[in-house]
């Protein structure tokens, strides 16, 4: 390993700067690009509203990197985000039916019914992924389709309403300290997902598994049930930002989420260097994944590029990143 | 040790036997308990139906199992389909809007260009896979949306209208003694592609590249260019598939993949595609289309909710994978 | 969340030195472990049948045989990976059943797999302490286990950095890694599976004084190895398997070299090795300054000879297989020439190669060698279906392609001998044939051998050599990678012998022994701790 030592660095730099760097480079280079093509890009709501769909993105991606981890993949987010955004605005109008102005009933009632979306779709991707070792895309499939034909199924494709106002006033649209409330809830949410990643011994097996399945296992590590908690883990994230997004919209739709969210989730994930093949991934790098993806979504709205344009270019930033991540991968086991 | 080995093959054989005939028995099934809620199922018409809807399905499917057998995937077939629909009768209308267009001409062009359509996007999706490695699921996703925004935009969201009526005639209305057109089609891409498959280096080579990509690449086979050409094939013959289902619906509709991804995927898998690559044919994919489409046209007859019908799609999706993992096991 | 039942104490406790009992080794007790009629089957193949095994305290149990006489599997069994078809197995008196790798090692049998048990994207202190990570409430406490593994590391001596990251270690250093991590727990049965295999003179000076050390405190130690040296310093009883069955345990003392080999191998040696008579003819493969990009072999210079065997030798990780895996095509070169037959062969790929009639022989003949899903048939004419012989114009021949395979398969002695079974059912052996039918179906003239009898029985090996006798009288080159030393020592004209990626010696006639060769192979030329 003498020889060469310059060829060996300069690999690992050129590597390093696709793995990492590269987020960092394309956040300040779309900043630059706004703040002399779209001055509206800095004004206040505008900010807010990238914020907003920032921290909405990263609840999402946070809980598919996880899944991503264990050398997973979950296609079912978005239809998670629908099928929880109805289930909690149905049974928050149903609950309050029976119980007017009950908030301190309806709210909780609602918000555990959006979660349980999460864990039964969770469990069954996890159930299916970790016993029948079976291609995680099938089986996440199969629930995105069941998932989401539950959603129509209970709306018919109306917007359902019937909220209590607290609801909806008091916290999806309500600023604490002058912040939307769904930025703190993403904060504490990324902070979390830190702390177990680097604290605990969940992370570290989440870790092991998607790294090396048989080394963990001959360890001693729980593999099955690590996958399950992460599936388990993912859905409930995706629970969680349908959760804040029906807040902030106030009715309950079937077609939230969707498809753009789901894309949009890997796509962040893969451009903050998440392996597809597992064992690699941190939570920070996910969240500036998406406030990247966010800027750039919402730098297209501002100057009016066509919304189905958009969905091609996310697109084509999706497989670049892809293209790139295995770039970087190949350059490392060569060094 | 050989007599052993005797054994064990022997054993495999009555497993593989199992989960060979399997399919068909529940296929028959299918068809029984259908029958039985509504008579209508087993009508000579509705019989001659499910012959002609699941033609097209065979073709999606026949398609998709390409892909599968390399150990891929293609996630855009759905969007591919409603792409070409869209921009092959913008074709054809548009060049028959305007003074004394040649109507032999503007099919042949709009055919044309829906094909090259399905070539592009399986091009894409060939390069991404084969030579910058990107994982299938990935880059199908990826152009999925680039597809799907090619659709949306060439037609702003709605149905082209005034799509030939003498192209339905060739496609969808058009026999040869009495066989109608989809079916003629179907069969002949099987045909084609049971050739391909069973007879050709390239088809070989899929298979070889399936059952393990790294040894297919030590052995000398070109796996990059294999890889990409059956990206391509996929892609182009769903741009056939889309072309006869937009001469049935006489429109261009950004909404005709649908569901098409997902079935395609479900009638392949279920028919006996491995998704561990390498194993898998034409016939598999007749049976898994039979299957699925008996399965929609059974639901339709009795009257089930369509979105009903998307959760039992979902659920015949994890199905499949259950079968999957049984036929692997078996082997 | 119930992960794993970890006791910091756990850690703690088998560090060497502080284990309470020392009997002496050898004294008659109770064995540690106790197997008895054990047999063990895998679709094509009985692995273990009917084996008879104990391991006593303080004792170095050598398991002896060749590759495929069952240690592997033997060893597997006792560290749980899968549990055996019949018979007995006792571990300190007590009869085993459902054991998982997981409690096996819990229970004090800790595995040390030439395959690695590491993860590699993670560093070496979180791998140590996987599966029983110092933690209150699932939170870890990172600094413990930090001076935990600082301290142990730099107990058994190992020039090891606790945050380095596995994936960027040597594999010396990967290995010890791997030592470090089986003594972690309370350690009462020790599996060390050719552990110098990778490791440099005073790495393993190293190992063998830890070995002595957890000798004294009872540790029993089963050792798989194949060198003789190593047996005949450290072993007190010996055990070898054959083709699946005990043939004999026998106490180490005064036990000669070659009743081990005869033992291990059924036969007198010169019976297993065919004599050959080389006759060198023009050069058919000539390397000249060849690096690799990945730097695993630098300005290598090498040639190989019509009619002749040309050996490489050295440890795992030499580079030795890179460089023919690069002559085929299959590493990227950095820089230096090939020629084959006096021609330069510019861009090595496959394709290429086969056409100009290099054939290169993986070694690992699941990753890269078969289909396994596949029919033999397939799997043999695969590399010639650009030939006439069985395509035209791209569409197969397949009333030819059945013949030609057949006959091919024939020639080699596949038994039985139906094309149409698929790769995956097949033993090591006949594995080993389909790969060497697609060299026949052919014009080769360069067979690259990449240790062509790892895996397979006795029987079959004696198959192989004899083939390459054969292709070396009709006037073949064949270049021999092997980590054997008596398969190269027998076979070879010419010897290489590679060290840290580079050719260091090329040995001919009488300097083809086993001292010279192990000498080549540990020179330390300053850079022996990796980075």
């Amino acid at each position: 390993m003498s020889t060469a030592p310059g060829m060996a660095m300069q690999e690992e730099l050129t590597s390093r700067i696709l793995r990492v760097g590269l987020l960092p480079i394309l956040l300040t280079l779309s900043i630059a690009f706004m703040a002399v093509f779209e001055q509206k890009f800095f004004g206040l709501n505008n900010i807010f509203n990238v914020l907003r769909s920032t921290s909405f993105l990263a609840i999402v991606a946070a809980g598919q990197m996880l899944v991503l981890i264990v050398a997973g993949f979950d296609l079912s987010v978005g239809a998670v985000i629908a099928l929880t955004s109805t289930v909690m605005a149905k049974t928050m109008a149903a609950v309050g039916a029976a119980f007017p102005e009950q908030n301190a009933v309806i709210i909780p009632l609602g918000i555990l019914a959006g979660l349980g979306c999460g864990l039964f779709i969770g469990l069954i991707n996890g159930l299916c992924v970790a016993f029948l070792k079976v291609s995680p895309f099938m089986v996440t499939l199969g629930t995105l389709s069941i998932a989401t034909g539950l959603a129509l199924l209970l709306t018919q494709g109306i917007p359902v309403y019937g909220m209590p106002n607290g609801f909806v006033k008091d916290f999806g649209r309500a600023l604490w300290f002058g912040l939307p409330t769904t930025v703190y809830v993403a904060l504490a949410i990324i902070l979390a997902v830190w702390f177990v990643q680097t604290r605990t011994k969940f992370g570290r097996y989440l870790y092991a598994v998607g790294g090396n399945l048989q080394a963990a296992i001959v360890s001693g590590v729980p593999a099955r049930l690590n996958v399950i908690m992460a599936y388990v883990l993912c859905s409930m994230l995706a629970s969680t930002a349908g959760i804040l997004m029906t807040a902030r919209l106030g009715s309950g739709q079937a077609s939230m989420g969707g498809n753009s969210m789901m894309l949009q989730s890997i796509a962040a994930a893969v451009i903050a260097g998440v392996s597809l093949r597992g064992g690699v991934g941190k939570v920070e790098l996910v969240a500036l994944g998406a406030l990247f993806l966010s800027i750039l979504t919402n730098a297209m709205n501002l100057l009016r590029v066509d919304s189905k344009m958009q969905v091609v270019v996310l697109g084509f930033i999706l497989v670049i990143a892809a293209a790139l991540e295995e770039f970087a991968q190949r350059r490392r086991r060569h060094v | 040790m050989s007599e052993s080995a005797k054994a064990e093959e022997g054993g495999v054989n009555v497993i593989g036997w199992i989960a060979q005939a399997m399919l068909p028995i529940a296929l028959v099934l299918l068809l029984l308990a259908f029958a039985a809620a509504e008579q209508r199922v087993l009508s000579l018409g509705n019989l001659q139906n499910i012959l002609i809807q699941s033609s097209y399905l065979v073709i999606f499917a026949s398609a998709q199992m390409l892909v599968i057998i390399t150990r891929g995937f293609d996630l855009s077939l759905g969007t591919a389909v409603s792409a070409v629909s869209v921009v092959s009768a913008l074709l054809m209308t548009g060049s028959l809007a305007g003074e004394g267009g040649s109507l032999g001409l503007a099919i042949f062009a709009g055919v044309l260009i829906g094909l090259g359509v399905g070539m592009l996007i399986g091009a894409f999706n060939g390069i991404a896979v084969a030579w910058f490695n990107v994982n299938p699921f990935v880059a199908t996703l990826g152009s999925l949306n680039i597809s799907l925004g090619i659709a949306t935009m060439a037609s702003d969201g709605r149905p082209v209208f005034n799509v030939p009526r003498e192209f339905s005639a060739i496609v969808y209305n058009g026999n040869i003694l009495g066989i109608p057109a989809p079916i003629l089609f179907a069969g002949a891409t099987l045909l084609v592609l049971h050739f391909i498959m069973a007879h050709t280096v390239f088809g070989r080579g899929l298979y070889l590249i399936g059952g393990n990509p790294r040894a297919a690449e030590v052995a000398g086979l070109p796996r990059q260019r294999y890889v990409m050409i059956a990206y391509i094939l996929c892609s182009v013959i769903a741009a056939l598939g889309a072309l006869l289902l937009t001469g049935r619906t006489g429109s261009g509709e950004p909404n005709l993949g649908g569901n098409l991804t997902l079935e395609s995927i479900a009638a392949a898998v279920i028919g006996g595609v491995s998704l561990r690559g390498g194993v898998g044919g034409v016939l598999a994919v007749i049976l898994g289309a039979l299957f699925v489409t008996v399965l929609s046209n059974g639901m339709n007859l009795n009257r089930i909710d369509g979105n009903v019908q998307m959760i039992v799609l979902g659920c015949v999706i994890i199905l499949a994978v259950f079968l999957d993992r049984f036929r692997a096991a078996a082997t | 969340m119930s992960l794993s039942a970890t006791v910091p104490d756990a850690a703690v406790a088998g560090q060497p030195g502080q284990t309470k009992a020392a009997p002496s080794p050898g004294a008659a007790q109770a064995p540690l472990i106790e197997i008895r009629g054990v047999s063990k089957s895998f679709p094509g193949v009985k692995a273990l049948d009917d084996v008879d095994f104990d391991l006593r305290p303080g004792e170095v149990h050598v398991l002896f045989g060749e590759n495929g006489a069952g240690k592997s599997t033997l060893i597997n069994i006792i560290a749980g990976t899968f549990a055996q078809d019949s018979g007995e197995f006792a571990f300190m008196g007590e009869p085993l059943r459902g054991l998982t790798p997981h409690r096996a090692r819990v229970m004090g049998i800790s595995p040390v797999f030439q395959e690695f048990s590491l993860v590699a994207e993670m560093t070496v202190e979180e791998n140590l302490f996987l599966g029983r990570e110092i933690a209150r409430g699932g939170v870890l406490d990172r600094k413990a286990m930090r001076a935990r593994s600082a301290d142990i590391i730099q107990d058994l001596g190992f020039a090891l950095e606790p945050n380095r990251k596995i994936a960027d270690l040597s594999r010396a250093h990967q290995q010890m890694a791997e030592i470090v991590k089986a003594l972690m727990g309370e350690v009462k049965v020790l599996i060390l599976d050719e552990p110098t295999a990778s490791l440099t003179e005073r790495e393993t000076v190293r190992l063998f004084e830890l070995i002595a050390e957890l000798k004294s405190q009872g540790v029993g130690i089963i050792y798989v190895s194949h060198r003789m040296a190593e047996i005949r310093e450290l072993a007190d009883r010996i055990t070898v398997l054959r083709d699946g069955r005990l043939v004999k345990t026998l106490d180490a003392e005064g036990v000669g070299e070659n009743e081990l080999v005869e033992l291990m191998t059924g036969r007198k040696i010169d019976l297993l090795f065919p004599p050959i008579d080389h006759q060198p003819a023009g050069t058919l493969l000539q390397i000249e300054g060849l690096t690799l990009l990945n730097g695993d072999a630098r300005e290598i210079d090498f040639y190989a000879r019509a009619g002749e065997i040309t050996g490489i030798a050295g440890l795992v990780g030499c580079g030795k297989s890179e460089l023919i895996r690069a002559v085929y095509g299959l590493e990227p070169i950095a820089a230096g020439d090939i020629k084959i037959a006096g021609e330069t062969f510019a861009h090595p790929a496959p394709a290429a190669s086969l056409a100009r009639g290099v054939c290169y022989f993986p070694s690992d003949r699941v990753a890269e060698g078969l289909a396994l899903g596949r029919p033999i048939r397939e799997n043999v004419s695969v590399s010639a279906l650009g030939l006439e012989r069985f395509a035209r114009k791209g569409i197969i021949k397949r009333l030819g392609e059945r013949k030609l395979v057949q006959e091919i398969v024939g020639q080699l002695g596949l038994r039985p001998p139906n094309i149409e079974r698929l790769a995956g059912n097949l033993s090591g052996g006949n594995r080993q044939k389909v790969m060497l039918s697609r060299g026949l179906t052919r014009e080769t003239r360069v067979f690259l051998f990449d240790e062509p009898t790892v895996g397979i029985d006795v029987g079959a090996k004696v198959e192989v050599y004899d083939l390459m006798k054969a292709l070396v009288g009709e006037g073949a080159a064949i270049v021999l990678v092997s980590s054997e030393l008596p398969e190269v020592l027998h076979l070879c004209n010419r010897l290489y012998v590679m060290h840290q990626g580079r050719m260091v010696a090329e040995l001919t006639g009488d300097d083809i022994e086993e001292q010279t060769v192990l000498a080549c192979f540990f020179r330390e030329d300053g850079d022996g701790v990796a980075a």
